[in-house]
């Protein structure tokens, strides 16, 4: 019944103005190119004011890993979904801790208080 | 007779029975969502003060998050200690203070949130320990310097939700 609810939420005002970056625990798989590790990472965007994500990835302190995507800075449209793939190095594979996706604010908005979100996926 | 007209009925009532069990098939992820539920207001109650306290004509940020699986994600929430946009304040310190809250909740278990909080500088965790949805509501405050007055003009602040992945 509780489930329910959620889905009810999620699926119906859920939307209004959120932030999804999906898998939760995404698995690093060796790509075509030797030596290079990659994943797929999915963001919705249903953030009205939001038009640009970054994406980051980081170790257990927080500090950045170097990775390759398509591309880093993402333009994704409102209520718009966006299929990221996440390149590493095999070196880096075993520090990389968390992909994250972060909400850009234009510097041109000027609203009293802005709300910037940010969800980080933990590589398993 | 009677065995027949039961082969019968059986053979017609077959592809009714196959049609009938049709399977559905769906998976629930865990995932983590990050919604503005309302974009907060700095209220200006006197020309030292900027707060988002309703009682000070200000509206309080309100930021929900939906939980699909319990213990997958900490909700981290930090209030602002900069103005994204402001007049010239080169002339004295602002002083920032601000809180989290969880306030309304889909669950009453959740106010587990509120006791299993962690807060640093500016910053609240609280571990998501309990599926469903949660409203956050933040405050911020700015002073400028001792009782100095704000300069005239628009002021913007950046409060930062995340959901990282336990």
């Amino acid at each position: 019944m509780r489930m329910l609810i959620i889905l009810v939420l999620v699926f119906t005002g859920g939307y209004a103005s959120a932030h999804q970056w999906t898998p939760t625990y995404p698995k690093l798989k060796p790509s075509h190119i030797v030596g290079i590790y990659t994943t797929k990472m999915e963001l919705f965007n249903a953030r009205k004011e939001i038009s640009y994500y970054s994406i980051g990835v980081f170790d257990k302190d927080w500090k950045k890993v170097p990775f390759v995507s398509t591309p880093s800075l993402l333009k994704v449209r409102h209520l718009d979904k966006k299929l990221v793939e996440i390149y590493l190095h095999k070196r880096d594979t075993k520090r990389a801790h968390y992909i994250c996706s972060k909400s850009k604010i234009l510097s041109s908005v000027r609203d009293p208080s802005i709300i910037a979100s940010r969800i980080c996926s933990k590589i398993k | 007779m009677k065995n027949k007209l039961i082969i019968l009925a059986t053979i017609m009532a077959a592809p009714v029975l196959a049609t009938a069990t049709t399977p559905i098939s769906g998976t629930v992820a865990s995932k983590c969502i990050v919604t503005t539920d309302t974009d907060g207001v700095y209220g200006n109650p006197s020309a030292t003060k900027l707060t988002t306290v309703s009682s000070e004509g200000g509206v309080l940020p309100i930021i929900r998050y939906d939980i699909i699986t319990a213990n997958a994600y900490n909700a981290r929430i930090s209030t602002p200690i900069s103005f994204t946009s402001s007049p010239s304040l080169a002339g004295d310190v602002v002083n920032w203070t601000g809180s989290t809250v969880a306030n309304q909740m889909s669950d009453a278990g959740m106010s587990v949130f509120n006791t299993n909080k962690v807060v640093y500088n500016n910053t609240t965790e609280f571990p998501l320990s309990i599926a469903g949805s949660v409203w956050f509501d933040i405050s911020s405050e700015a002073t400028y310097g001792y009782n100095k007055a704000f300069p005239a003009g628009s002021y913007s602040a950046v409060v930062t939700a995340e959901c990282i992945a336990q």
